[in-house]
């Protein structure tokens, strides 16, 4: 059930997202003309682009209308044209989503999965050597930037042992197919899905076991041991499964980080994501691409919020009562 | 909320290592002029040399000493940090609180902006202002600042909600105190521990955002930071300098962040006294 409160919610962030895309490069001193197309747009720039340029986004009106018509353009899927690769925005993102959905995919799955089952285990072992060790152990690995873990990887496993490849997502020119080029693809994947997932590990990690330890004590709990089950049983379907209620609920949080995780680890590895494209485009100054993929991450984190929002009181009927 | 947390602090194991870590970096950093023996904007001709007795860790492309410029950064570092974390939780006590006590329109208008802030992906907003703007680090802090604090303002408005009830807070009204007085004077005070858990984590999040930015190269140019400094040794990984060049610099950025991750969660039972009785090492 979606209340009111969460719509508004979403509204208000949809809209401040909108007016911080449009108003931007609007009140940026100089010539909008650059702050909107980009760098690039000014070398090809004759008068009649321009005035075919300043047309499009009515740039000659008031700001209202100005919005009007970026609102529509926008409706009807334009993103604007990239002068510096010289396509559409929206046909270079697109080009390069692939690549990061299935870097973040495999990371987020890997991190959660990980996290949830280590923070079981060590919630479950409390106090002992084992969870301090993991503790401390998870939460320095917590300290290390993304993009610092990434650089260590590529120069431990790249450089120096040369067991992965140093940089893109596939071996280029190589010519392969099937099976081989999946291997490609998961050999180029493995370096950039390891430093992602050890960077995000500890949030899931640590949600898990701060809950793990207040289930355990709650009455269920000793109910359950007075029944006589297994430690097994205990562990996972008493306790664990209660422990992941609060990282759902995160999940939608984790989505936004290792998004933007993703576009430091991807200038690292030159793998050819949207991270990689949105460092090239702010080499280039080529606003219309960094506004694209601004709008496309926002907006794309703001979805998996919601619908995480959505399935929340069905994977947890406490909380349909709570409002 | 009686919790003391010096002690709370003092006995957990990380929570005396964090704290240690930060100290150290603070003093690298009020101290740098002293220990750096170089001016870590001075460029040379002696590019890229091996560590010696003259260059700890050696120069880095354009001929600046990487120990000199590594000890300045930590100064960028920590006053983005610092800068951030007191502004955002003085945002934050000030929003939270008067949510709180005000009650009504206002804060049903306020929490539900705060709600949508805390579901904006923050990162790739800053990245994009910084795209157009190119902050100087005081434009840093503030545009951080201004967007940082509304998770620290959801917990300050639970915590002065139920502190408001309370029977000092009663006193003082039947006395004709205003709502300032009562917020100054009954409020904040107890919010004292919560508000050094938020400042902790708003300068991590800060030392974070600052060395990303820098890595991507959209922080100040001339201003040294260890994320730029990565930024540059990325480009010479192929050789081997990233042994006194990436891997010092990068060890200085986590050991921060590690010290605030330490130093935070050990104060953690302050906001969640559940966590208590848990001997976290």
């Amino acid at each position: 059930m979606l209340s009111k409160r969460n719509f508004i919610t979403y509204a208000i962030a949809f809209v401040f997202i909108l007016l911080l895309n449009f108003l931007l490069p609007r009140m940026m001193p100089g010539d909008p003309l650059t702050a909107i197309y980009g760098d690039e747009a000014l070398i090809a720039m004759t008068p009649q682009l321009k005035a075919q340029l300043v047309e499009r986004f009515a740039l000659d009106q008031p700001l209202w209308q100005q919005f009007g018509a970026y609102f529509l353009a926008l409706f009807q899927g334009q993103l604007g044209h990239s002068y510096y690769f010289n396509a559409s925005v929206l046909s270079v993102i697109l080009g390069r989503l692939p690549w990061t959905l299935l870097l973040v995919g495999t990371s987020l799955v890997l991190s959660t999965m990980l996290g949830i089952i280590l923070g079981i285990e060590s919630g479950w072992r409390r106090g002992s050597k084992t969870d301090r060790a993991m503790l401390a152990g998870l939460m320095s690995l917590n300290g290390f930037p993304d993009f610092f873990l990434g650089m260590l990887l590529l120069i431990a496993f790249g450089v120096t042992w040369g067991i992965f490849p140093l940089a893109g997502a596939l071996t280029p020119y190589s010519g392969l197919s099937g099976l081989a080029l999946l291997f490609d693809v998961l050999r180029h994947l493995f370096l950039p899905v390891a430093a992602l997932t050890l960077a995000h590990l500890a949030g899931s990690y640590l949600l898990t076991r701060n809950t793990m330890i207040t289930v355990l004590k709650e009455p269920y709990m000793l109910t359950a041991r007075a029944k006589g089950l297994s430690q097994r049983v205990l562990k996972y379907r008493h306790a664990g499964r209660n422990s992941m209620l609060p990282v759902v609920t995160q999940t939608g949080i984790w989505t936004g980080r290792v998004v933007t995780g993703a576009l430091f680890v991807e200038l690292v590895f030159a793998y050819p994501g949207v991270g990689y494209l949105t460092y090239e485009a702010l080499l280039a100054r080529d606003y219309p691409i960094i506004q694209g993929v601004f709008l496309m991450v926002a907006i794309s984190v703001l979805v998996a919020n919601f619908l995480i929002d959505l399935s929340y009181p069905k994977l947890d009927p406490r909380v349909s009562y709570a409002y | 909320m009686h919790i003391d947390l010096k002690k709370e602090i003092k006995e957990s194991g990380p929570g005396k290592t964090g704290l240690f870590i930060l100290l150290l970096m603070v003093a690298m950093a009020l101290l740098a002029p002293v220990i750096a023996p170089y001016n870590p904007y001075q460029q040379s001709t002696a590019s890229l040399l091996p560590p010696s007795l003259s260059h700890w860790l050696g120069t880095n492309h354009v001929g600046q000493d990487i120990w000199s410029r590594l000890v300045f950064g930590a100064r960028t570092s920590l006053l983005v940090g610092f800068g951030v974390g007191i502004l955002s939780t003085l945002l934050g006590t000030i929003f939270g609180v008067s949510a709180a006590l005000v009650g009504g329109f206002y804060e049903k208008v306020l929490m539900r902006i705060v709600d949508a802030f805390i579901v904006i992906p923050m990162v790739i907003v800053v990245i994009l202002i910084s795209a157009y703007i190119r902050p100087s680090i005081l434009t840093l802090i503030l545009l951080l600042s201004l967007l940082s604090w509304q998770g620290g303002a959801r917990i300050m408005r639970a915590q002065a909600l139920s502190l408001k009830e309370r029977g000092n807070v009663t006193a003082a009204k039947s006395f004709g105190a205003s709502r300032f007085y009562i917020a100054w004077r009954h409020v904040v005070p107890d919010l004292g521990p919560i508000l050094l858990v938020d400042f902790i984590y708003g300068v991590r999040r800060a030392v974070f955002m600052e060395a990303g930015l820098a890595f991507l190269g959209i922080s100040d140019p001339t201003v040294v930071s260890w994320g730029m400094m990565m930024r540059d040794a990325l480009s010479f990984s192929y050789l081997n300098v990233w042994q006194w060049w990436l891997v010092p610099t990068g060890v200085a950025l986590s050991l921060t962040i590690i010290g605030l991750t330490f130093v935070g969660h050990a104060a953690e039972p302050v906001i969640e006294p559940r966590l208590r009785g848990v001997e976290i090492a």
